[in-house]
């Protein structure tokens, strides 16, 4: 794949002073980084070092104790609940595969499109909306389940699952897309595929963020990467020079 | 169609094959052409209000994943207004006055008792009061995120409280002997044959139309929304869905539907009393569920009706053996067949699909 410098596009999602704590413990200390429209961030880091607890801040899962979270330069997003976040264009892919595993996997998709964000009831009247089936289309070939389309999402593979929740995320267009270790557990095959399709969802509209353990995964993806360590940022840049990092061999590759 | 869904159209409409061919031979064989007896009739139209009540159960614990282990207090308040409005009727167009209030030395009905008489009101009252109190209940516990095994344990708490509620003399329900005596419905005396078959097939009619509602709800988006909800609901939060809202719904749906259930319950045992209120009858209600299979309107009412018929049959002679039996149906299920009944199908049909799940390559 071709190397893309750090891209120039405008901030989609801006972190300010981050402050999370669970009761004595302080998860994140003090955490302030950007990712910009049109780039793929890497955040990665040992157990422990505040991945996951920075995306449940991100989508209201946890509360922050201080700081600030701006989507699209406009959107508090600490002002807002969890659907609301969603709603607002944060799509969140969680670490365990969760789909609805009795729906189709078409029926997933098309429970992931909120024509009419204001009114549940609203949106549940105008289900055959063909936009629905139209934009369901559309996402069943991004993700490469068109031919899996009927069947239960409880009987996919592993990695399809996996699939079929981006596909679900997609179905929103998100400014702001972000993979909690998405190809935890995948076989080298779906491992690839998975990053070929991250690459291939890479948009000038859209930022994505992808946590992983992973590190090749990630260098393959990622045009930039924030290293984590204890909740600190202790390195930002591209993979190939984390890897060259003292600090960051220290912290992480050296065990 | 996906198994995973326990979605059995044949079922479904074998099972409403069923209800109204009985709905149609009890007013049949009960009155004009002889076959049944009343006796006989009133046990079928007790079970009927008990498939209901599993059918309401049915929707939100299959279809939504919240378990509730109190809908006893909702079939109770059914009961209880029903009972109201008999007594009220019974005194003010009959002149009897209620059992309770010879024994509390009262001469006039408790003022909350007021309108009762009036048919009309009474059923007004039978619907709305258990929705308005599941309303209230529901979006306390779904907006704080009370769910799972905290949720049951709330109901039946709050269950248990109303029962402790109930067996006080001083309250204007009845106490602990409850209310009996009833003489008669619409106008007809109760104990007659006609009457007994009457209500017998109206709760027939009624499990129909609810067994018909549930499945048409449960076949629409909304069925679809419940689902999801039941699968991983914050998957549906942070897709959007503010999920408050439609478990709300479907919960106080529920309520009411078990509130109907014990309106029709009561006329036909003739008493009620805060035993309804007890742990034990909520609980069952959950085990005619799971013997039946979640998630499949057809097992809520097979369940209840196989396990009611059963505790029916038994308490002729060995009514001692019941808590024994039931916890044995509730091992059985736990163990061997976690999708109750339905799991008979796939022991009887090795299903062809199962092997192709597994051998499936795992590569899209």
């Amino acid at each position: 794949m071709d190397k893309v410098e750090v891209p120039s596009g405008d901030q989609a999602l801006r972190v300010d002073g981050l402050r999370v704590a669970f009761g004595d413990f302080v998860a994140i200390p003090n955490l302030s980084f950007l990712v910009n429209f049109g780039e793929v961030h890497g955040v990665i880091g040992p157990n422990g070092a505040g991945k996951t607890t920075l995306l449940d801040a991100i989508t209201g899962k946890t509360r922050p104790a201080e700081g600030r979270i701006l989507l699209n330069r406009t959107t508090d997003l600490l002002a807002l609940d969890e659907p609301e976040r969603a709603l607002a264009g944060v799509g969140r892919k969680f670490q365990k595969p969760s789909v609805f595993e009795a729906l189709s996997v078409r029926e997933n998709l098309e429970l992931a499109l909120r024509l009419r964000p204001r009114s549940i009831l609203g949106e549940l009247r105008n289900w055959s909306d063909p936009r629905r089936k139209a934009r369901a289309d559309e996402v069943l070939d991004e993700i490469g389940l068109a031919a899996r389309a009927e069947t239960p999402a409880g009987a996919l593979a592993h990695g399809q699952k996996q699939w079929l929740e981006i596909g679900m995320l997609l179905m929103q267009r998100p400014k702001l897309l972000m993979l909690d270790e998405p190809v935890a557990g995948m076989t080298a095959t779906e491992t690839a595929h998975t990053a070929e399709l991250i690459r291939r969802l890479r948009a000038p509209e859209r930022a994505i963020l992808v946590i992983e353990h992973d590190m090749d995964f990630v260098e393959e993806i990622a045009d930039r990467v924030t290293v984590l360590h204890g909740g600190d940022p202790i390195f930002e840049g591209r993979m190939a020079d984390a890897r060259a990092d003292a600090r960051v061999r220290e912290v992480y590759l050296g065990r | 169609m996906s198994d995973a869904r326990v979605h059995h159209p044949g079922l479904f409409r074998a099972t409403a094959g069923a209800i109204a061919a009985v709905a149609v031979a009890l007013p049949l064989l009960g009155g004009v052409m002889g076959g049944i007896s009343p006796y006989f009739a009133n046990i079928i139209g007790q079970i009927a209000t008990f498939a209901l009540l599993a059918v309401a159960l049915d929707l939100i614990w299959g279809y939504a994943g919240i378990l509730s282990l109190g809908h006893g207090l909702f079939f109770a308040t059914g009961g209880y207004l029903i009972a109201m409005h008999l007594l009220k009727a019974g005194f003010e167009f009959g002149g009897i006055t209620p059992d309770f209030m010879v024994f509390m030395g009262w001469s006039e009905f408790p003022g909350f008792w007021a309108g009762l008489e009036h048919f009309p009101y009474a059923l007004a009252l039978i619907v709305l009061l258990p929705g308005a109190l599941a309303l209230v209940y529901g979006f306390v516990s779904f907006r704080s995120r009370v769910s799972g095994v905290y949720f049951a344990i709330i109901t039946q708490a709050l269950t248990y409280i109303a029962m402790l509620l109930m067996f006080r003399n001083d309250t204007g329900f009845g106490g602990n002997n409850g209310m009996t005596g009833f003489s008669e419905v619409l106008g007809q005396p109760i104990g007659a044959p006609s009457v007994v078959i009457g209500l017998a097939t109206v709760s027939v009619l009624l499990l129909l139309a609810g067994f018909l509602f549930a499945g048409w709800l449960t076949s629409t988006s909304f069925g679809r929304l419940l689902i999801a909800i039941r699968d991983d609901e914050a998957r549906l939060r942070f897709l959007g869905y503010e999920t408050l809202w439609p478990k709300l719904a479907i919960w106080s749906l529920s309520a009411v539907l078990a509130a109907l259930a014990g309106a029709l319950y009561v006329p036909q045992v003739g008493i009620i009393n805060p035993r309804l209120l007890s742990p034990d009858l909520s609980i069952e209600i959950a085990v005619w569920v799971a013997l039946g299979g979640r998630g499949a309107l057809s097992g809520a009412v097979i369940g209840a009706a196989i396990i009611s018929a059963l505790k029916f049959w038994l308490s002729g002679f060995a009514p001692d053996l019941w808590p024994f039996i039931l916890a044995g149906v509730v091992l059985v299920v736990v163990v061997v067949l976690p999708n109750g009944l339905l799991d008979l199908r796939g022991l009887l049909h090795r299903r062809p699909a199962f092997g192709n799940i597994l051998s499936e390559k795992r590569n899209g």
